[in-house]
């Protein structure tokens, strides 16, 4: 009985160095990591949106009240920032659209002319397979396709578009492609763009 | 055993993959690129010299009867410390390491040697077998990536070598799960062959 306790404290004295030092150092590190998520999609915003216009860019978010969620099934909200030149008018949006691909959900950052068409994208996060999945974040191998598409042009070849999926990812190009179209879609018809369900 | 010898051991003559078939899931999973082979091989190798430096350095003070829960204790704290600072100030190495870290708590290699040698050996030996496992770790998987990518991708390390006509129509399943496991069972038993001729010629 005596060894039973001995042995619990003595394991009970490594797990409290452990989870101490766990502490410490995630105290430590989570602003940083939180500061630099934050940069990073600020990057990723500034980056789609130079194709749509260069120079000085302004940002605003967007709030919609009829814009409808697509996403809600998987516990993620769309939003919409406007982007305006330094004379005031209007270029365009961008939204993060989200997908569950094949082992992550997979956030795209799209960037829309006033004309609903893709002009850039760009993937803030995924974890997929890699060497499979995983190549969606190299805009060679898939992105590529996306510029100048709309609501209704954009889907896989599969699926009776044009676009190519990446060989033997076909679930996360699926994803990719599909969580966009539907944001391109709400963003119709909610007036914001012209398409199926909106103003023309 | 010299130093030299305990490091060196560990790239064939010990090869976790090849002859302790420790690591197999890793092996299997993240070889269908030599890039990710790599970043693997180099996330892997410096959890393993850690974890068997505290391993050693404590090996008289843990109890032999708790040893393995406070093995994965050791092991699971280090693998986390490394994720979060590697996030917070590494970044960009992160996000093309970041995927391999969880797994690497996985990694039976390191359960392994800090099992089968560093809780037996002293501070030094216990650093070059980590360094020196890590490496055989590396080799092999920079093996098996080889020909998955070349196969399945008609590149390696991202450069093309074959030309956009195999690219478009690759071997593909080099790359899937199952070409994975046709490719070992190929590189298992060649390893096997070269080691009976070696017993063979030496009796």
């Amino acid at each position: 009985m005596g060894e039973i306790f001995k042995l619990g404290f003595i394991l009970m004295f490594i797990a409290v160095i452990a989870a101490a030092a766990l502490g410490y150092v995630n105290s430590m590190t989570e602003p940083i990591i939180a500061q630099q998520k934050e940069q990073a999609k600020l990057d990723a915003m500034i980056d789609v949106a130079t194709t749509l216009a260069s120079g000085q860019l302004t940002f605003d978010s967007l709030a919609v009240p009829e814009l409808e969620n697509p996403y809600a099934g998987i516990d993620q909200e769309l939003a919409v920032v406007s982007v305006t030149d330094s004379t005031g008018s209007e270029l365009g949006y961008l939204f993060v659209a989200y997908g569950r691909g094949y082992s992550s959900i997979i956030q795209t950052m799209v960037a829309i002319n006033t004309a609903g068409e893709i002009t850039g994208t760009t993937i803030l996060y995924q974890q997929e397979t890699p060497g499979l999945g995983a190549n969606v974040s190299k805009p060679e191998k898939f992105l590529y396709q996306f510029p100048g598409n709309n609501a209704t042009s954009l889907l896989l070849a599969k699926d009776g578009g044009t676009l190519d999926a990446i060989t033997g990812s076909t679930i996360t190009s699926r994803a990719v492609t599909d969580s966009v179209r539907e944001g391109l879609a709400a963003l119709a018809a909610c007036g914001l763009i012209p398409g199926e369900g909106g103003v023309q | 055993m010299s130093a030299m010898q305990e490091l060196t051991k560990g790239f064939f003559k010990q090869n976790p993959v090849f002859k302790q078939a420790l690591g197999m899931c890793p092996f299997l999973a993240v070889t269908s690129s030599v890039e990710n082979a790599l970043g693997m091989g180099a996330a892997a190798t410096f959890v393993l010299v850690c974890s068997n430096f505290l391993v050693s350095l404590f090996r008289k003070a843990i109890p032999a009867k708790v040893r393995i829960p406070a093995y994965i204790v050791i092991i699971a704290t280090f693998v986390t410390l490394v994720d979060l600072l590697m996030n917070a100030y590494l970044p960009a190495l992160h996000s093309s390491l970041g995927i391999f870290i969880p797994l690497i708590v996985v990694n039976c290699i390191i359960l392994g040697r800090a099992e089968g040698f560093a809780n037996k050996n002293k501070v030094m030996a216990s650093i070059m077998d980590g360094i020196g496992m890590g490496i055989g770790f590396t080799i092999a998987m920079v093996i098996m990536a080889t020909f998955r990518e070349i196969l399945g991708n008609g590149s390696w390390l991202n450069i093309n070598l074959l030309g956009e006509a195999y690219e478009n129509q690759p071997l593909l399943i080099a790359i899937l799960a199952p070409g994975a496991f046709i490719l070992m069972g190929f590189i298992l038993g060649f390893f096997n062959i070269m080691e009976k001729r070696r017993k063979g010629g030496a009796k």
